[in-house]
């Protein structure tokens, strides 16, 4: 509570002065989660809150507040920055879904854009980045350096989103190591927790696996501690090489700012509208980065090569024959999953070992 | 087998924690005061803890910037409820929170920064005894002090003339008061190593357990003491054995899952809140020695000459 407060004052400032000429530049209310740390959820929806106030310049003038979760500040928070007359307001966590579409639906001249979530309403628009694709080509780099062909997975919560990237991981491992089998994966069932997201990452490496993903930990924690065991790491959302320079395989790396700059050109167009985003590498929001330097030429040539297969729209990760992990064939050859089926993916593709909640 | 080790050699880590802050908070409690802000003694230990050590590298500092600061909130709390009198669950509380939010604020610059782990010791001679030599010797020193501190404590409390007095306070403080000692010096001293305690606690948590900061990462783990404090009954071997197995069962949850024995997550998660209520439910299922340990003024204002 006590450390909103700081944040939350300087913005409900800077909303006071900033929005008191409402006719000139766009103006935008951004609201973020937690703080903004070095690599990770939060801080990349500022880094492409950044990346679109450089596309923009003086056309647009945007109030960013961090720290502010779900609860009664947020709500507190959005409904000051529509009452100074904001125009858009961003906001950055799931749990704003529901205080999100109350506003949109008060405020008849506001664009509300919600991160994440799975409805969408009156002039309330929801986008969500298409991981899956980039844990695809991840995969593929795991599959090549995997020795031992043991890879393991640490997994915020069993939700579609999360299975999906955990499927098309273990698919891209296996286009390229047939050998890939028995995926081991642990369930955090948690957000954030670094103690145990360390935890994790031991457990996984002293049961011998080769590569750990380290999906959606919401903390570093588990890609320091494959560095100090010399094991190679995978990373979501950011490139976590700053936390192991010398085994940092391959990341999802996220580019929010693509997503952001197209809908500040519908607002300012006049043709917002509300609806659900779901952007991969096609549209720029999403690539892989820092590849090891261990893969070779060849091995990152096929890797870059297949993103671009993937750009280009020749190529997607989900694409049939798929078998789940019962042995029963879920998606019939040439079959392409559609957004429907990718955002409410309930199976697990054979080769990974864990059970899902029914 | 590597599981079970790689269990029993990370649970004293892992329990190290809790452990430190439960049996200062055990001291603060057997004299008759409740202190329920661990979790932000805690937390704002380990922001400055982390501090010091990206800043500086020495984690002797670390740790005694963390606990400096640690007892500084204590005697905040100690202001309210010893001087004022105030409500002791309510002071906590508010401590508690004010903890938390200068963690918040003073570890803002060092967001989701990370450390590099120090190495543990490892013993000569006894660390090459197989499986027992890696689960018991090659653990950090902040493990074998604070299972020292423990051992010593369970002998102050219950044999020396301090844990007597402290006791005496704690059970009766009008007696304690009548048979000349200073109550309100006591619980002072004991509210202090409550939060000394905590400091080290959350340094460990942020330096060498888990190598980073990031806002809220003590996570509860403040109130997982606060209550090994309760279930273990004001004994110190049974919270220190109660700590140490909410440790193996947190990573057991881990472990288990990498094996995949067809579990829910969900079950095992949940399985180191409910094994260790379980445990120390059966260990403590004697309702009268829980009154005989239990002390009798805690929670209670006292005022000298009332």
């Amino acid at each position: 509570m006590t450390q909103k407060t700081l944040p939350m004052l300087a913005a409900m400032i800077g909303l006071a002065t900033s929005y008191s000429y409402a006719d000139s530049p766009l103006n935008i209310g951004f609201i973020v989660p937690n703080p903004v740390g070095e690599v990770g959820w939060d801080h990349e929806l500022d880094r492409g809150r950044q990346m679109m106030e450089a596309h923009f310049g003086d056309q647009i003038s945007v109030t960013a507040v961090d720290s502010v979760g779900e609860g009664p500040d947020a709500t507190r928070m959005m409904n000051r920055m529509a009452a100074q007359g904001a125009d858009m307001i961003f906001l950055g966590s799931f749990g704003h879904m529901n205080d999100g579409i109350l506003l949109a639906k008060r405020n008849e001249n506001l664009a509300v854009i919600h991160a994440g979530g799975y409805l969408t309403g009156e002039r309330f628009a929801t986008y969500a980045p298409r991981h899956y694709q980039a844990s695809y080509l991840c995969g593929m780099a795991a599959g090549y350096v995997a020795e031992d062909a043991e890879l393991g997975i640490i997994a915020a919560f069993p939700l579609p989103e999360v299975i999906g990237m955990m499927n098309a991981y273990v698919l891209g491992a296996q286009s390229v190591n047939p050998a890939i089998n028995n995926v081991q994966v642990v369930w955090l069932n948690s957000w954030f927790d670094p103690a145990r997201n360390r935890s994790a990452a031991e457990a996984l490496i002293s049961g011998g696996v080769d590569v750990l993903y380290s999906l959606f930990p919401g903390t570093p924690a588990a890609i320091s501690a494959a560095e100090e065991n010399g094991v190679y790491a995978v990373a979501t959302l950011s490139d976590n090489s700053q936390f192991a320079p010398t085994k940092h395989l391959c990341a999802g790396q996220t580019h929010f700012g693509a997503i952001y700059i197209n809908y500040v050109n519908s607002v300012m167009n006049g043709n917002f509208a509300a609806g659900d985003t779901f952007a991969g590498i096609a549209e720029d929001a999403m690539e892989v980065a820092g590849l090891s330097p261990d893969l070779t030429d060849n091995q990152r040539n096929a890797i870059l090569a297949k993103q671009d297969e993937i750009r280009a729209g020749t190529f997607e990760p989900f694409t049939g024959p798929i078998t789940d992990n019962s042995g029963d064939e879920v998606v019939t050859r040439g079959v392409r999953l559609t957004i429907g089926d990718i955002k409410g993916m309930n199976f697990l593709v054979q080769g990974l070992d864990t059970t899902l909640p029914n | 087998m590597d599981m079970i080790v790689f269990i029993l050699t990370g649970a004293f880590a892992t329990a190290t924690p809790l452990l430190l802050a439960a049996l200062g908070e055990l001291v603060t409690e057997k004299s008759g005061v409740i202190n329920l802000s661990v979790e932000g003694m805690m937390a704002l230990a380990a922001a400055m803890g982390f501090a010091t050590v990206y800043t500086t590298g020495s984690y002797l500092l670390a740790f005694a910037v963390a606990a400096g600061l640690a007892m500084l909130l204590s005697i905040v709390f100690a202001a309210l409820v010893l001087i004022f009198s105030a409500n002791q669950v309510a002071s906590g509380l508010a401590a508690g929170i004010l903890g938390l939010g200068l963690s918040a604020l003073l570890g803002r610059e060092y967001e989701s920064f990370t450390l590099q782990a120090p190495s543990g010791l490892s013993v000569p001679n006894l660390s090459n005894i197989p499986v027992l030599g890696s689960i018991l010797f090659e653990q950090d020193i902040v493990v074998y002090l604070t299972v020292t501190t423990g051992l010593c404590l369970m002998w102050i409390i219950q044999h020396s003339r301090a844990g007597l007095i402290l006791r005496v306070v704690g059970e009766d403080p009008h007696i304690a008061h009548n048979l000349g000692f200073n109550v309100l010096r006591v619980r002072f001293l004991a509210i202090l190593f409550g939060g000394f305690m905590a400091g080290l606690a959350g340094a460990y948590a942020s330096t060498i357990l888990t190598p980073i900061w990031s806002q809220g990462m003590i996570l509860g783990r403040g109130w997982i003491a606060l209550a090994l404090v309760v279930f273990g009954t004001w004994r110190v071997l049974r919270v220190m054995i109660g700590a140490y197995l909410f440790g193996a069962l947190l990573l057991a949850d881990l472990a288990v899952q990498t094996l995949n024995l067809g579990i829910p997550s969900q079950v095992m998660t949940s399985m180191p809140y409910v094994m260790t209520i379980i445990v120390l439910a059966i260990v403590s299922r004697n309702a009268l020695r829980i009154k005989l340990n239990a002390p009798v003024s805690l929670g209670q204002s006292y005022r000298p000459g009332q």
